[in-house]
């Protein structure tokens, strides 16, 4: 990057710097959002769809290439991205706090935490949509503070003793959605099925503004933790002796990352690993200072789960995968790799 | 500047540190000096508050430090724990700069001003070339050095030292307590060291604290703690004190005794 400046020929983190790198991630954002708005089962044409996106009228569009642009990609490309920006930077934040590079929403147990709740909200709130994305940051929140506790032990959490709390909380919780998928109606345990792998398809416009918000929310909250994370990331005892109040961030990273996983979940259910892959590829090329970690992993989660999902509705067109089949073909051999390298 | 008023530290049931007081002022180096397990640990976090006193308090300068923010404290205070586990590939210039995080926003950035004291610290402690090497890569000595880099870059005027000297080689240790000696005595900052090395401690503290089972067997400077009955009391072990033939402090060595026989 910038070699500039004298002071900073050690590629530290700087505001300036991270600008620019946000700057290059809302570029390739731009144009991974525009190639996803074009494919599907049918192409549409760049200029006229680019000027139609830019709020041009008689762009030269059908209506019914008006319909699928506006009315069918665009609201699911940007759930798409809302979600990507809400997992890869909650996976972030876990992984500083929890001091653990392996430590993912979805491998965690958190997403089942959520994908119960929401499944509560939908049994016994039906009729009331808002309370879906409430029911399901009361599960991640819930889950995150079990796996928490379960993984802290008397001796510190360990990579290893954290992953097995992850598996305990996941089996627990997916017996409990097995439990509640049984009282629904046949007709929907279908849906379901996809929803629980990470499905795009199926939400509605208030919950893809629910999401949005929440992503901005989110990521602004964690950001502006990320200089304590950066002390806590080596170690809760050394950060507290240099000042950072160690209870409250960890609480407020808590309740964030529960909001961004909630969120997510409820508008589209458990895509998996987004938390890990992104994160991780973020710290290889850019360091590991979380203001830069945390921003730039939302900005390219968001463009990994548009190109993801822009794959899983591409691929086998005219029908559709879910989008957690894709993340996680591309996610676990990585988690494998990260684990034996230890 | 600190003092610790009979403080006693329990762990569940076991005490850890009974009715000890203890006062830093400026200047002053004081060294703890005992046993396994005879609470230094314990006494030196209870001074930063990151062990809670069952009974008794801490005060910085006169006020209790419970009363001050945490990052009051710890512009205040700089302390060097035994070693933690670094998972994240962080450079050391990045590590040391984490020092400075008192003393700015909790969301900002570091200062030009920040940078500089840093290169600075990395300096004194022959840190200079390493500065964007990461911190998994070094030795345990070169890292144990960037810990107390990161200390002194707090620019605190209490300084807490637990073991700082572990892993470091001889000429290493010497350096390490006397760049901890020159802020005592250049910057009026205070220094609370626990070492196992009676012989660096005899060299460079003002005072000296033994302690065993929780418990202060005797406080004072160096030539009036360092004698083998005291030393007896609190180690078992013989050991012979003379004059160190340069420095003239206490020069203490012990004598084993194998199978009975001297």
């Amino acid at each position: 990057m910038s070699r500039t400046s004298k002071s900073n020929e050690s590629g530290r983190a700087t505001f300036g710097r991270t600008l620019l790198i946000c700057g290059v991630l809302l570029l390739l954002l731009a144009i991974v959002f525009v190639l996803a708005s074009l494919l599907g089962s049918q192409r549409l044409p760049l200029t006229s769809s680019l000027c139609a996106l830019a709020g041009g009228s008689n762009c030269g569009l059908s209506s019914e290439q008006q319909a699928i642009l506006f009315d069918l990609r665009l609201p699911r490309i940007l759930l798409a991205g809302a979600v990507g920006m809400c997992l890869a930077s909650a996976g972030a934040g876990y992984q500083a706090l929890l001091r653990n590079p392996l430590a993912e929403p979805y491998l965690l147990g958190i997403s089942n935490g959520a994908a119960v709740g929401t499944m509560i909200a939908l049994v016994f709130f039906g009729a009331h949509e808002w309370s879906r994305p409430v029911m399901a940051f009361a599960g991640a929140l819930l889950a995150t503070l079990v796996v928490y506790q379960l993984a802290r032990g008397r001796t510190g959490a360990t990579p290893e003793r954290l992953i097995l709390a992850g598996v305990i909380v996941t089996t627990f919780l997916s017996s409990a959605i097995v439990f509640i998928t049984t009282l629904m109606d046949a007709t929907r345990i279908r849906s379901f099925t996809f929803w629980l792998l990470g499905d795009l398809s199926g939400t509605t416009t208030s919950l893809l503004a629910i999401a949005l918000i929440a992503a901005g929310v989110g990521v602004g909250i964690l950001a502006m933790n990320a200089r304590s994370l950066n002390l806590m990331m080596l170690g809760e005892r050394d950060a507290f002796d240099l000042g950072v109040e160690v209870g409250r961030v960890r609480l407020t990273v808590f309740i964030a990352a529960s909001l961004l996983v909630g969120a997510s979940v409820a508008s589209s259910g458990s895509v998996g690993y987004v938390g890990l892959v992104v994160p991780h590829l973020v710290r290889l090329s850019l360091g590991s200072d979380n203001r830069v970690v945390i921003v730039a992993s939302a900005l390219a989660g968001a463009a990994f789960v548009i190109v993801a999902d822009t794959i899983a509705r591409t691929i086998i067109a005219p029908r559709e995968l879910p989008v957690g089949a894709i993340t996680a073909l591309i996610g676990a051999p990585l988690f494998i790799y990260l684990l034996k390298r230890g | 500047m600190l003092e610790a008023k009979n403080i006693t530290v329990n762990y569940g049931a076991r005490a850890a540190v009974v009715d000890v007081s203890l006062r830093a002022e400026p200047g002053e180096l004081i060294a703890i000096i005992g046993p396994n397990g005879a609470g230094k640990s314990t006494l030196l976090r209870a001074l930063n508050s990151s062990v809670r006193t069952t009974r008794g308090e801490v005060l910085l300068d006169g006020r209790p430090l419970e009363s001050y923010a945490r990052r009051a404290v710890a512009r205040r205070i700089a302390v060097v724990a035994q070693e933690a586990e670094l998972r994240f590939p962080v450079t050391v210039m990045e590590f040391v700069l984490g020092g400075r995080y008192a003393w700015s926003s909790a969301w900002g950035w570091e200062t030009e001003r920040d940078v500089e004291l840093a290169r600075g610290v990395l300096r004194e402690t022959e840190l200079e070339d390493f500065e964007t090497r990461l911190m998994n890569e070094l030795s345990g000595g070169e890292r144990q050095r960037a810990v107390v880099a990161r200390a002194l870059a707090t620019d605190a005027k209490v300084f807490l030292l637990d073991e700082p000297t572990a892993n470091l080689d001889l000429a290493h240790q010497a350096t390490m307590l006397r760049l901890v000696r020159g802020r005592c005595d250049d910057r009026e900052s205070a220094a609370v060291v626990v070492t196992h090395d009676v012989n660096l401690a005899a060299e460079f503290a003002d005072q000296v604290m033994l302690l065993k089972d929780g418990r202060e067997i005797a406080f004072g400077p160096p030539p009036q703690v360092f004698t083998p009955e005291l030393l007896r009391k609190v180690f078992d072990l013989e050991v012979l004190v003379d004059a160190h033939p340069v420095t003239g402090a206490p020069r203490i060595t012990p004598v084993h005794v194998i199978s009975g026989k001297l």
